[in-house]
Formats: C-alpha cells, structure tokens, sequence
C-alpha cells in the first residue's frame, strides 16, 4: 500500500468521523429556543399527572379532554353539543410572568389566590405553581358557578404535585445513601448522561417554599429509585 | 424564523376561490363557516371578553407557544403546506393533461399524467394520516384512556366540521364516486410503492410517518383510514352528503358547471388550497385556547 494512498484513506475517515458527529449528534436540542421560555422541559410537570384532578362531570355532562402538553392539560366541559367550559392546569414554570396577577389580589379559595380575569375567566393559583382557570364559553357561567368549578378540582392533591414542595426530609438519607463521588452528578453535556440528571436535580436546586403536605408522590419515588440505582 | 400560527391565520386570504369554494360546501353542514382571520377576534372569542390588554397577553404568549420547536404548532403547519403542495402540484399536473388531451398533436401526454383512482385513494389517505399526526402535535395524547382519546378525536373533527365536509366531498366523493368511503379500503390494497412515490407529498411525510419502508407506511395509512371511515360513515350520512349535492352547494357560490365531477374535483385540487387554509384555522383555535388558559 502506497504512502499517499494510506494518507488518503486516514483523511476519509476522519472527515467521515467529523461529518458523522455534526449530522448524527443530537446537536439541534441544545440549541435555544426548543421549549416554552427556554425552560427545560424536565422542570415542567407533565399534563399526564393532572388529568385526574380534574372535576367529575356531574349528570348529563361530559368532560372531554382536548390537549395534553408538558406542563399543560386541558378539558371541555360539555352539556349534550353545548361546550360550557374550558377548564385547565398549567405549570406556571414556563409562564413566570401569569403568577404576578395573583400578588395583589385578597380573595382566596381554599386558602389559594384567586383572580377573575374579563368576565369569563377565573383563575386560582395552587402551591405557587399551578394555575387551575375555568373559562366559560358559548352562553357563559356567572362568577359563582366558574368558583364553584375550581373548587371541585382536587387541589389537594395538585398541590401535593409541586417538586418544590417535596423536600429532602421524604427520604432523609436520600443523600448519604449514594455513594461518594456520586453525591452530586455531574451535568456534562453528554447526551446519555442527562438521563440520570434530572431524577435527584429539580428539588434540590429550590429553596423550601413553606411547609406544605408531604405526601409520598411520584417525586419521592424518582429520588428513591436515584438513590438505589448506584448501588445496583 | 418563519412566520407564528396567529401571524399565518392573518394573512390567510378573506376572499378567493378557496374561501368561496368552502363557503359553498358550508352551505351542507348545519351552524356554517365562518372565515376566522383575524387573531384579535379568535381570541376574544375564546375568552369571552374584549379587554384589549387580555387579548394582547394571549397574542403574546400564542406567539412564544409556536416559536417553540417541541410544542409542535408550527411541525402541524408545515404537514399541512406539505400536503398542500403535493395536492396542487398533482392537480396542476392533472389540468394540463385535459388542456393537452384536447391538442391533437401532445395528446399522448395525457397518458403519461398519474390520474388514477389508486391515486386518488392514496392521496386521501395521506391527507387522513396527515390529519392525525397533526392531531397529536398539536394536542398530545389527551386523555388516560383510549376511550378519552377517541372522544378527544371525535371532538377534533367535529369542531372542524366543515373542514371534514370539504375532506370527504372534494377528496373522496367527487373524484370517487358516492360510495367512495366503502371501496377505498379495497382501492389501497392495490397501491403498491410505485404508487406512493408518484404522489410528491410522499415524499415530504415519509420522514414523519412511524414505522420504516413504504410497506410499513402503507399499513399505518390503512390503519389510520380504518379508523377515520368509522367516523366519515356516520357524517356522511348524518349529512346525507353526495357528489351531486357538493356540487350544487359549489355551485351557488362558484358559479355553473358543466363538466363531470372527477374534472371538477382536479379543477379544485388545482386551484384551491381548502386543506391547509381550515387547517391553519383549526391550529389557531387549540393554540389560542391554550395561550388564554396559561396567561
């Protein structure tokens, strides 16, 4: 095999090699601007947990659920063809600006801020992060029968839902547990390596917001399964 | 950047052939068509309000909804002017086939233009797969169950009624005769992939589509027009849609025609773009919907 044909064939593969990595690479993700206010999507609660909460239609109604998102679920209330009501849950993680309408107002609903918006709107913030809105439509609902409807959502629950909520103390040896060296992964820009990332991060980035119920939810049963994975 | 959905609904045309041509076929579908273009008055629609402060939050937060590439508003659009383009370049294709039919000397060429009814099949299912991969881009799977996600879905297409009558009238009753919905099952057994690579916005959804190879499309179309028939059955005959009555409803705003039916559908095909216009509208309505729920 001759000197130059040997070069030739060094330089092919690695601008194969280079090419490959630019056109293979999942490179388009870490561009901005791929999610709602370019938060990450793995600090937005997804719409699959707040279908549930949703308030059971009463008789001759239907609840017909219309679009599901990270961080966003969505029903219409419906009496036979009529569309009564646009009812909601959203994270306000990815819309900061929506919780400054509740900072001046003095009525509450079960101890959380509520706002009327127009004259169709009505708005309740839960545990500072999720916005539940009913928004009447067609022939309308008067304030009353729009409050009445948050009301039946399970708040309760949705508030239990909040990461920020469910601190550390859940597990108290969450932490200890994990071998040293592991303690605090590491967030290197590797694709495989963001998948251990986010089970034990969002809830110790935040600061404690209140003492709140602490259920055992979901988000405890993320940091346990963190917790054991290593030692696996 | 390309344009936002609200800044697409805006420019979308008030008056033309498009809008005449589903203007007439909203004459057959009961609470009629109105031609949404304005953003302001989808959104105070929705609200129920005209606080212009209100609205002017909602466009925002729309506008910073479709910016973003994994929310899927803008990846629905896109499918749309895909099969959109495909339709009108087939059907260009089509008009100038019958132009030249009647020239002794290129009448040859008539031959040559794809114009078959497995064409036509085909092109119906796609615009049908189309419909539900824009569906969940739009939507997500909402629901838990099945069940809720079939409601969801009936709930999709009842809201666009009349966006469904133009589907089933100019794509499949017109160009397929009245009992079109009965024999497409039997019409895509016979597609083969030479077929599906004449169609050009074939070529634009074959990436979208799951699943890899022609055959493995196929048969997600099939399924997907499975599906759908269930549901277009029941509205043409609740309708009591036909080909004969679509043409009598285009005809009160169109203007008489005197050709056959298959050559007034190509001339639609050709000429309007019903498909994406409804579509732009009906994104627009679920975007708004959302933007006005989470400001």
């Amino acid at each position: 095999m001759s000197r130059s044909l040997r070069w030739g064939i060094g330089l092919l593969l690695i601008a194969g090699l280079l090419l490959g990595a630019f056109f293979f690479l999942p490179f388009r993700s870490w561009l901005p601007g791929g999610t709602v206010g370019n938060v990450p999507t793995r600090e937005v609660v997804n719409g699959t947990l707040f279908n549930r909460l949703f308030p059971a239609p009463q008789a001759g109604e239907q609840l017909v659920f219309t679009q599901e998102k990270r961080g966003f679920s969505q029903a219409r209330l419906k009496q036979g063809a009529e569309v009564r009501a646009l009812l909601s849950i959203s994270d306000v993680a990815s819309s900061p600006a929506s919780r400054n309408k509740f900072m001046h107002t003095e009525e509450r609903l079960q101890s959380w801020p509520l706002v009327d918006q127009g004259s169709q709107a009505s708005a309740l913030l839960v545990a500072d992060r999720f916005q539940v809105k009913v928004i009447g439509q067609g022939s309308g609902l008067d304030e009353q029968q729009r409050h009445e409807l948050l009301g039946a959502f399970d708040l309760q629950s949705l508030a239990a839902l909040n990461p920020s909520v469910v601190q550390a103390p859940a597990i108290p040896s969450g932490r200890e547990a994990l071998p040293p060296g592991q303690q605090a992964p590491l967030r290197l820009p590797l694709p495989g390596m963001q998948r251990q990332a986010p089970q034990a991060q969002p809830s110790q980035a935040r600061a404690p917001q209140g003492a709140a119920p602490r259920k055992p939810s979901l988000f405890s049963f993320n940091r346990a399964k963190a917790a054991l994975e290593p030692a696996a | 950047m390309s344009a936002t959905v609200l800044e697409r609904l805006e420019r979308l045309p008030r008056r033309n052939l498009t809008v005449l041509a589903l203007r007439g076929i909203s004459t057959l579908v009961p609470g009629g068509w109105q031609n949404q273009t304005s953003p302001e008055a989808l959104i105070s629609d929705v609200l129920g309000s005209d606080d212009l402060d209100l609205v002017q939050q909602v466009r925002a937060r729309a506008d910073e909804l479709s910016r973003a590439r994994h929310e899927g508003y803008r990846r629905a659009l896109s499918l749309y002017d895909a099969v959109n383009r495909s339709q009108k370049a087939a059907g260009g294709l089509r008009v100038l086939a019958n132009v030249a039919g009647a020239l002794p000397l290129v009448k040859r060429l008539a031959v040559l233009t794809p114009a078959s009814q497995t064409l036509q099949a085909v092109d119906l299912s796609l615009k049908v797969a189309a419909e539900m991969l824009a569906f969940t881009q739009v939507n997500g799977l909402p629901g838990d169950s099945f069940a809720a996600f079939g409601d969801s879905l009936r709930e999709y297409s009842g809201e666009a009624r009349v966006r469904m009558a133009a589907l089933v009238c100019f794509d499949a009753l017109l160009p397929l005769g009245d009992n079109a919905l009965h024999r497409l099952d039997g019409l895509l057994g016979q597609v083969g992939s030479r077929e599906l690579h004449q169609l050009p916005s074939y070529a634009g959804m074959a990436s979208l589509l799951p699943g890899r190879g022609d055959a493995a499309h196929l048969s997600f179309m099939r399924r997907g027009v499975d599906q759908w028939l269930g549901w277009a059955d029941g509205f043409v005959g609740e309708l009591g849609l036909s080909g004969q009555r679509a043409v009598r409803a285009l005809e009160t705003t169109i203007g008489p025609w005197h050709g056959g039916m298959e050559q007034l559908a190509t001339f639609l095909d050709a000429f309007t773009d019903t498909y994406s216009h409804t579509g732009v509208q009906a994104v627009a309505r679920r975007l708004v919907e959302r933007a006005a729920a989470e400001i």
